[in-house]
């Protein structure tokens, strides 16, 4: 009895200690076959055997390695990409990756380095991205330098580091990345930059850092891509400290959870006159005041950013801010556009004044000096517009993108927009448009290509609301109504028949009659998800080569074979949620969908209805058998076969017992 | 007998299968409110305690909050809706990070790092609703990030 338990132990705990195995090498989830895999947060002590030797990219965070040795990773000999972050990694010894020859990235966000060996480096051929976020370090000497002259990105952010001082032997050549955020620079002096002004095109991020002194010449002739002292407490340290540097971008804005930031005086901003520098970001700064003394050295920008800035108006007799393009004043407090003062920024391609906390009035004629603007965002800015567009937008004539969406009311007149030709993209999304019967509000437009009408509550019954629209390529239109729920023959999509993009989704539609998008010969991406369609009515589209066709969410259960047939080339379908029937009657699908997998989205969703017994199941899983099937016909000809050859031999024998009596 | 049992229970703690659901952690008891909070996060639990429960106003009141990040924060979106008795005291959605637009520190943090937040909030509503002999209890709605307070006898 004894010897029997024993026994039943031993095979349970074998059997046990198999599926473990087994269990830990197979967790890993495949990205792409042989190429792709992701280990993340499985509780693995090693690189699972399992893996394929020539594995490129490989998610190992939230493991648990607390030391890497020069045995960890040789068996990935093609890894090109290895994300350590979280696990747990405390000592890095010599030669982790010297069988790693193709590496070139290597992630250790977030493990608490205790040491590096000088040769923890050695072994990639080109390491170009080194992240080192959040590891514990306090000086950037910590880091071994050996093997990293190719490295590109350098990210030490959220560390201890209080000297920006690099070490003689710093990789500079290839250099184009240091992240030096949320650390402990408090000064910078002129030693601490040096080595810096061997780099190209550097973007080096000093955010978060409490920088409160910086040596008058630190940065002499150096030139940088970007430089980045967001959050800084007083900006004429900063500004101070860098005169006479080159850079293109320089960050000098603020956030919401920094305190005790010294709103900007005109002086503080003198020392940009010094500054070669194209775009300024001062997000969140205020102004004590904002005057044109200001503005006497912004004059040489090309795009400043005064996002949350506190701006009630702008000084009308501002001059030399000729060679501005872009201009941010988003979140700020304008009541009327005037008060922009446009005629300030006569070069201007881009301006944006969204997201306004106050209503805002667009007045007339008050852009009318931005004869070269290109790009205009007044999205969610609270505009109500009475008398939509022409005096607002009057001398926009070089208008390709505008966005007036997420605002009150828009009311369009007739020619809404004669006054912007040129426009290619028209957003007017979530606002509660009024159109007349009558006017055709659209209708010089011929080069709009993209047009988002999304929740306006428009009539799309007018039938002529699309007139004069015949380029446009993309037409959204989700959440507008139509008539009793049903797209007719004869609708306003005869007016664009350019279209290859068509979104209805959550049109509370209920049916789509059979022509009803055939003059739309380019049509070839339909969104009619969300709706309460019954039916599948590919018939009403000319042609259904390499088509999407999204039927999301809607009410359908049958769908006859022939309405899928036809699509044909690379197209896609989605039938996902909707209560389709897993029964003979709709077979025709069934089948269908099983021959067609590689046309299908959202396989996951797509489901039996769950009224009937293969409730929730995937349609891919069913298997029904209709009819009598191949089987059936088989034994019926046999038995036929057998039935024939029966009466023959009793014909035969019938008639030689005949004979013999005669 | 006893050979068998053990096995058994050897058996049983090897296969045995923790399910993976947070607890719910008490952030105030105190005589006239209770605050409790469960993550919906399908990969971690979270951090967050009130100071001072019994000073609690709507104006203004400190949290200390942490949490290790398992994605960048290159978009972050805040969605609080605050149901209480059915009724939508609060809703708040607002967008916290997105490319070009870091509204605060945090915006464009790593994969695997620590954030730790210690100050103060503010739930901009005019004051708390009185309600009485009310438990609430919270279960997830959707694998991430949304709560449903359900509701319970007391």
């Amino acid at each position: 009895m004894a010897c029997c338990i024993y026994c039943l132990i031993l095979m349970g705990l074998f059997c046990v200690s198999c599926k473990t195995s087994e269990h830990v090498d197979m967790v890993c989830t495949e990205i792409t076959a042989n190429k792709n895999y992701c280990c993340e947060d499985l509780g693995l002590t090693e690189i699972p055997k399992a893996l394929p030797a020539i594995t490129e990219i490989l998610d190992f965070s939230f493991n648990f390695l607390p030391s890497l040795h020069n045995s960890t990773f040789n068996m990935l000999k093609s890894l090109v990409y290895l994300d350590l972050t979280r696990c747990q990694i405390n000592w890095v010894y010599e030669n982790v990756f010297q069988s790693n020859a193709k590496l070139n990235t290597i992630v250790l966000t977030g493990n608490l380095l205790l040491f590096l060996a000088e040769t923890a480096f050695a072994g990639p051929y080109s390491l170009k991205h080194l992240v080192l976020t959040q590891t514990g370090l306090t000086s950037i000497m910590f880091i071994p330098l050996h093997n990293l002259d190719n490295l590109e990105t350098l990210l030490i952010g959220s560390n201890h580091i209080s000297s920006l001082e690099l070490p003689p032997n710093f990789p500079t050549r290839e250099l184009r990345y240091l992240d030096l955020q949320m650390n402990n620079i408090e000064s910078i002096s002129t030693r601490d930059t040096k080595i810096l002004k061997q780099t190209q095109n550097l973007t080096l991020s000093l955010k978060g850092n409490a920088i409160v002194h910086i040596e008058p010449g630190a940065f002499n002739s150096s030139s940088f891509y970007s430089l980045d002292f967001g959050g800084c407490i007083d900006i004429s340290v900063i500004l101070a400290g860098i005169q006479n540097i080159q850079t293109v971008i320089l960050w000098l804005g603020t956030f919401q959870d920094v305190e005790g930031t010294l709103p900007i005086s005109p002086v503080m901003l003198q020392d940009l006159c010094s500054i070669s520098v194209e775009n300024v970001n001062l997000q969140m700064r205020h102004f004590r005041p904002l005057s044109t003394a200001t503005f006497l050295c912004l004059t040489k920008l090309r795009n400043l950013d005064l996002t949350h800035a506190g701006l009630t108006a702008i000084p009308p007799n501002i001059s030399g801010m000729k060679m501005l393009k872009e201009l941010n004043l988003n979140e700020n407090s304008f009541q009327h556009i005037c008060n922009i003062s446009s005629a300030v920024f006569p070069s201007l391609t881009h301006l944006s004044v969204r997201m306004n906390l106050e209503e805002l009035n667009l007045g007339s004629g008050c852009l009318e000096a931005l004869t070269q603007l290109q790009y205009l965002d007044l999205s969610n800015s609270q505009i109500e517009n009475s008398d939509c567009c022409n005096e607002q937008l009057k001398g926009l004539s070089n208008l390709q993108y505008l966005n007036l969406s997420y605002n009150k009311q828009h009311w369009l007149k007739n020619g809404a927009f004669n006054e912007c030709a040129k426009l290619e993209v028209l957003d007017l999304a979530f606002t509660h448009l009024h159109i007349s019967a009558s006017q055709g509000s659209f209708h010089n437009l011929h080069l709009l290509q993209i047009l988002n009408l999304s929740h306006t509550f428009i009539n799309t019954g007018i039938q002529h609301l699309l007139t004069g629209l015949q380029n446009l390529v993309l037409l959204n239109l989700d959440s507008n109504s139509f008539d009793s729920g049903i797209i007719l023959n004869d609708n306003l999509f005869q007016e664009v028949p350019s279209l290859k993009e068509l979104i209805l989704s959550s049109c509370e539609l209920i049916s789509v009659q059979s022509r009803a998008f055939h003059s739309l010969r380019d049509l070839k991406h339909v969104d009619l998800s969300h709706n309460k369609l019954t039916a599948l009515s590919t018939e009403a589209f000319s042609n259904l080569k390499n088509m999407y066709l999204n039927f999301a969410n809607n009410r359908i259960h049958f769908i006859p074979r022939d309405m899928l047939t036809s699509l044909s080339g690379k197209s896609i379908i989605n039938l996902s949620y909707n209560p389709l029937e897993c029964s003979c009657s709709n077979i025709g699908l069934l089948t269908w969908y099983k021959q067609n997998l590689d046309k299908i989205e959202a396989p996951e969703g797509t489901v039996c209805c769950e009224h009937k017994s293969l409730a929730g199941m995937k349609l891919s899983a069913v298997t029904l058998s209709c009819g009598m099937g191949t089987a059936g016909a088989v034994f019926l000809a046999l038995a036929v076969i057998i039935v024939i050859v029966a009466s023959l031999i009793l014909t035969v024998r019938f008639l030689k017992r005949q004979y013999h009596q005669i | 007998m006893k050979m068998l049992n053990a096995a058994s229970f050897i058996l049983v703690l090897l296969y045995a299968h923790v399910s993976k659901e947070w607890p719910t952690h008490t952030v105030c008891k105190e005589h006239n409110l209770e605050i409790y909070y469960k993550s919906c996060d399908p990969v971690q639990d979270f951090a967050l305690s009130i100071d001072g429960c019994s000073r609690i106003t709507v104006r203004a009141f400190t949290i200390r909050a942490a949490l290790v990040l398992r994605h960048s924060i290159k978009k972050l979106f805040l969605n609080v809706d605050l149901i209480i008795n059915g009724k939508s005291i609060l809703n708040y959605s607002s967008t916290l990070c997105e490319p070009g637009r870091p509204r605060f520190t945090f915006c464009g943090r790593m994969k695997g790092e620590h954030i730790y937040y210690e100050g103060p909030v503010s739930l901009g509503i005019h004051e708390l609703p009185q309600v009485s002999s009310l438990f609430s209890f919270l279960k997830c709605k959707s694998p991430v990030g949304l709560w449903e307070e359900g509701r319970g006898a007391k």
